[in-house]
């Protein structure tokens, strides 16, 4: 119920979707668009803002209040899988069970983007959350342009200019950062998690959350006491500017951590795994990063988006 | 001096909070369970006692599910899965592994609906090892007064019993002669055993709460055959190897993979069945002596 929602609408219809799009039909796919799955709802905001008139996405992950760690298929998201001609999924071993899903329906005219692999990782990338590294979308913008000019080479002109007109939508994103990197370069900041590491990298934060802690929260296993005791004592002896909880990986540990902070007056901003309704992810990045920097100046917290 | 005893007990294990609250959790809960444990034993329900605690997940998963406190969760299936094997028949020799059996796999069909809707629907995160396998260093001090107050009724419950439930747990016919209301106290004696099993899932996990429940009940039974130094015993080692569990656990995380302390559940119940077999040892050693 919850796997499978937003199938972005576009109103005007395609004339021409080219050949394979004919067969569409199960997910949603109306007859001449490009039936497209993001194993993520942001890779799939990102097809539909290239794929615009011309394609039909559907997201698998898009509720704000689940775990994607831990996220179980359900057989409608194998049926939008199996209609789909461009499927983006993160990998990293984040939606593994895409993989799987996919090896299930086999087809050969069907294009998978990778991102991990898009960028050259490792399968044993050890912070899987790579659309929070600024540089990752362009890349990834750039083959879903290169995927649906190969798909339907009718609107290849179409797609190319809706890719550059992605990017320039990500300049005040990264305005926002390199401002924060040039203003507040090295503060002190705790995590829950690692969903923003990639993102507090880029702007110069210096997370003080011990990995391992993050990687247990991240992981479902019960953290080594003393690392609580270290996250505790950042809050209590006020070493951290701001505090990013992730709103979608919560445990009695990450909410203890929550409170302290509260208690302790130290800003807290809520972030996301996924993208949350009512963005888009430039939008949602920007909008993050600017939370980030207004917890610094203005001591504010914002808790959620 | 100091020395071997930084070898043993790492730095900052008595000042730690998470410390001395899995402490004062796990020792209350140890206690209930040997005390309770040691009728478990002599009334060969230990079985039973395995069918509840594992029960206990589709308790504690429907708590996660509803948002509320998973101690409530194993401690409302647990009472209610007793009540059904009472009904079925658990109080019968013959039909007692069945009706465990039955109501067990229940438990785990819904089990895995609640775990399954709580992965989908909700953000918490590590739920599953921590109703399997419990986190006692996770627990926070809010439960204390509940744990206090559930191991009080199981423990009055027990003892207001005392002799009859002895009586029937030996012999009950003789107990049905003598005017024990037999099936009475038995369940009874279920409803405390439901309790504590669900007090051992919130600190050991609900596969693993047995262990505590039926091994230092069985080890301390080993030495004695009186029933009240049984009981006294297998608290003894029970929160021995509660408290033992938790300072190697600390120390864990100093051994390989560093920075990981291993599971906590680990180590007690590998200290239970270490005590286990050493008041095996000490029995063999004595009956070859007398």
């Amino acid at each position: 119920m919850a796997a499978l929602a937003i199938t972005i609408a576009v109103s005007a219809c395609g004339s021409n979707g080219g050949g394979p799009a004919a067969s569409a039909g199960a997910a949603g796919g109306s007859p001449g668009r490009i039936t497209a799955v993001g194993a993520e709802n942001q890779y799939a905001n990102v097809i539909a803002q290239i794929g615009g008139r011309y394609v039909s996405v559907t997201a698998i992950m898009n509720n704000p209040n689940t775990d994607p760690h831990s996220f179980e298929a359900s057989p409608s998201v194998a049926t939008a899988v199996a209609a789909a001609k461009l499927i983006v999924q993160n990998g990293a071993g984040y939606d593994s069970f895409m993989n799987k899903i996919e090896s299930a329906s086999p087809s050969r005219s069907r294009r998978v983007i990778d991102v991990q692999t898009l960028l050259g990782l490792p399968a044993f990338t050890r912070n899987p959350h790579l659309w929070y590294e600024p540089t990752t979308m362009p890349k990834v913008a750039a083959a879903i342009v290169r995927d649906l000019s190969a798909l339907a080479p009718a609107h290849a002109r179409y797609f190319d200019a809706n890719g550059r007109r992605f990017d320039a939508t990500l300049q005040p994103w990264l305005h926002a950062i390199a401002s924060f990197k040039r203003l507040h370069a090295r503060t002190p900041v705790a995590v829950t998690e690692p969903v923003a590491d990639y993102l507090l990298q880029a702007a110069g934060a210096n997370v003080l959350t011990p990995w391992v802690l993050q990687a247990d929260i991240m992981d479902g296993v019960d953290p080594a006491p003393q690392d609580v005791t270290l996250e505790d004592n950042l809050f209590k002896q006020h070493r951290v500017k701001v505090f990013l909880y992730n709103r979608q990986v919560t445990n009695t540990v990450t909410e203890s951590f929550l409170k302290l902070a509260t208690q302790n007056h130290i800003p807290v901003v809520g972030v996301y795994e996924t993208m949350p309704p009512g963005y888009s992810y430039g939008a949602w990045m920007l909008a993050e990063t600017r939370a980030l920097s207004e917890a610094v100046t203005a001591h504010r917290s914002t808790e959620g988006l | 001096m100091q020395a071997l005893l930084h070898a043993i007990v790492e730095p900052g294990f008595f000042a730690d909070g998470a410390v001395q609250i899995a402490a004062t959790l796990g020792g209350v809960v140890a206690v209930v369970a040997g005390l309770i444990g040691v009728f478990t034993v002599i009334r060969s329900q230990a079985f039973a006692g395995h069918a509840l605690s594992d029960i206990g997940s589709a308790g504690g998963s429907s708590a996660y599910l509803a948002g509320v406190a998973p101690l409530w969760g194993f401690v409302g299936i647990s009472v209610l899965a007793a009540a059904a094997m009472e009904q079925i028949g658990v109080q019968r020799a013959r039909g007692r592994d069945v009706a465990t059996g039955i109501v067990l796999g229940v438990g785990f069909a819904l089990a895995s609906l609640f775990l399954y809707l709580g992965m989908t629907y909700h953000n918490s995160s590590g739920e599953i090892p921590t109703i399997l396998f419990g986190s006692v260093f996770t627990l926070s001090a809010a439960n204390l007064p509940l744990v206090i107050g559930l191991g009080a009724v199981a423990l009055l419950t027990t003892l207001t019993l005392y002799r009859p439930l002895l009586l029937a747990s030996v012999s009950p016919e003789l107990a049905a002669a003598r005017g024990v209301h037999v099936r009475v106290v038995g369940a009874a004696y279920l409803f405390a055993l439901a309790i504590t099993v669900a007090l051992c899932d919130l600190t050991i996990g609900a596969i693993l709460s047995t262990a505590l429940l039926v091994g230092p009940a069985a080890a301390a039974l080993r030495l004695t055959d009186r029933p009240h130094r049984a009981a006294l015993l297998a608290a003894g080692i029970s929160l021995a190897c509660t408290w033992l569990g938790l300072l190697l656990a600390w120390d864990s995380f100093y051994w390989p993979p560093l920075r990981h302390g291993w599971p906590v559940s680990f180590f007690i119940v590998t200290l239970v069945l270490a005590a286990y077999l050493a008041a095996g040892a000490l029995a063999r050693g004595q009956t070859k002596r007398g």
